[in-house]
């Protein structure tokens, strides 16, 4: 028996993540200076940060209940610099798992881990398997993204053209547009973000979760949920709007994002068992 | 070359020397985590069961990894990526704090000013993220089985994401109403058949989907003007 929570395996873990913590001041402060240099209104940097710190709170919370979801087996240190440190919540719990299991444990996540090789294991086994966009980042990062710049300003050129020509000509004349490849660059970030965006939404609302979970599932409490934010997040940007209240841009989706949850807790406690828990897809 | 061209190029060349140092020092730093344990501990395990545990999660999550970085780069921008991929949560938590930023601000992903704010906003977001994490883990790690298994509490847990997406979308959906229902439609139609496929599997065919049919929408004339009044 190892004890899986002492002041060693703790500073171990910190000076990870006193790395982590060094390389996001380091680019926050980068980013900042060269927007002050752009000309940037400072209000909008400093929104940028009060939104995004909003934002992050509440999901925040739920990654650290997954920590608290791997610490019966692993303790909190593994979990901890895992999921500071590229991990993100499907991965971590899945990895921890298999890698158990490789070790010849069939208890999963729910048990101690008493023996120190197992323990060594588990976070060789779940450091590697994560660690591989690292490992190519640095080479294709730089291309793929100027090549994405490149192919946009081409874009923009060809749109400011287009325009400058349809300026020429007469407004009864409806002229036939050219639609190249490079301006359909204008809607690429939109198309990419929908589908991100939607691929969440549209889980929560015909996904299945696992049998034996509940509230994993698309399901009374995930429709309210969704409706809730959606709603609370668009009224206010109607009202944020119609009365000038620039203040309350930033606050705008953060409100959505909590009223939302709030609404699960009340219909929750509030809905009968049966219609609360209710999962349509399992 | 005019000067904004100068100034631009030397902004993203920097920040991709930065990210390219800060990435492999992490790659470094995050290798040695388990070299760490293994000394502190004094045991190293067998290479074999390290293998056997690999071998159920690399062809997966490397295969991932990969599509990830091709997916993501350019909606994070060039800071935001390297940001993102080095302190993790990408989907759940940096990419909407970006996207939520730029549609703030009013900026383009692609354009300097886009990368600036999103690079701002997943920094905070990554900040944000380890103080909740150290401070929950060190401070409160007694009481936070009760707190977030609490019954009153749970249910807030357990739908984090349609309340994220839900006002990420809301904004997003609305603004680009024309190229968001084809697609939804497609995932909810995939979802219909295979409902276990699961939303961080979803995303790759949403938008590989989102993206063709925005292309055919924009071919066949469907996004002109009325997109471009709105903006």
């Amino acid at each position: 028996m190892f004890d899986n929570s002492s002041l060693g395996l703790y500073l171990i873990a910190g000076a990870v993540i006193l790395f982590v913590l060094g390389q996001s001041l380091f680019f926050l402060i980068k980013a900042w200076k060269h927007g002050k240099e752009m000309g940037i209104d400072k209000k909008k940097l400093k929104n940028a940060v009060t939104s995004s710190a909003l934002f992050t709170i509440p999901s925040a919370l739920s990654v650290l209940a997954t920590v608290i979801a791997l610490a019966p087996a692993l303790g909190l240190v593994i979990p901890w610099v895992r999921l500071s440190v590229i991990g993100n919540i499907t991965y971590e719990t899945v990895a921890a798992t298999e890698a158990i299991k490789a070790f010849g444990i069939t208890t999963g996540i729910t048990e101690a881990i008493t023996d120190p090789e197992v323990y060594a294991g588990v976070a060789w086994v779940m450091t590697i398997g994560i660690c591989f966009s690292l490992v190519i980042l640095p080479f294709v990062a730089k291309p793929l993204h100027k090549k994405f710049l490149n192919a946009s300003k081409k874009a923009e050129s060809e749109v400011t053209e287009e325009s400058t020509s349809t300026e020429n000509t007469k407004e009864t004349d409806t002229p036939k547009k050219k639609r190249s490849f490079a301006g359909f660059m204008d809607y690429v970030t939109p198309a990419l973000f929908i589908g991100l965006i939607g691929a969440f939404v549209a889980n929560s609302i015909l996904g299945a979760g696992k049998a034996d979970v509940a509230l994993d599932g698309a399901g009374v409490l995930s429709v309210l949920t969704l409706v809730t934010s959606v709603i609370v997040s668009v009224v206010l940007e109607i009202v944020s709007k119609k009365f000038k209240l620039t203040w309350l841009e930033p606050f705008v989706m953060p409100i959505g994002m909590i009223a939302g949850m709030v609404v699960a807790v009340v219909a929750f406690n509030v809905l009968p068992e049966s219609v609360a828990l209710l999962e349509w897809r399992g | 070359m005019s000067k904004k061209n100068k100034q631009q190029k030397s902004y993203y060349d920097r920040v991709h020397g930065w990210g390219r140092i800060s990435t492999l020092s992490a790659l470094c730093v995050l290798l040695m985590f388990p070299m760490a344990i293994c000394l502190y501990l004094g045991v190293f395990p067998r290479a074999e069961l390290v293998f056997k545990g690999l071998l159920q999660v690399i062809p997966l999550y490397w295969t991932v990894a990969v599509v990830e970085v091709v997916f993501y780069t350019p909606m994070l921008g060039a800071g935001g990526t390297y940001l993102s991929f080095v302190t993790g949560n990408i989907v759940n938590l940096k990419l909407p704090c970006a996207i939520s930023a730029m549609e703030n601000a009013k900026v383009k992903a692609t354009s300097e000013e886009g990368d600036v704010i999103s690079t701002i906003a997943i920094a905070t977001s990554a900040i944000v993220t380890t103080a909740v994490l150290a401070v929950g883990v060190i401070a409160f790690a007694p009481f936070l089985d009760t707190f977030t298994n609490s019954p009153l509490l749970m249910p807030a847990f357990k739908q984090v994401i349609p309340a994220l997406f839900g006002a990420l979308g809301a904004g997003y959906f609305v603004t680009h109403w024309k190229i968001s229902f084809a697609p939804i439609l497609f995932m909810l139609l995939i979802l219909v058949f295979v409902p276990t496929i699961g939303a961080s599997t979803l995303i790759f065919p949403g938008i590989i989907a989102s993206v063709l049919f925005a292309f055919v929408m924009y071919k066949v004339g469907f996004l002109d003007k009325k997109e471009k009044r709105q903006k």
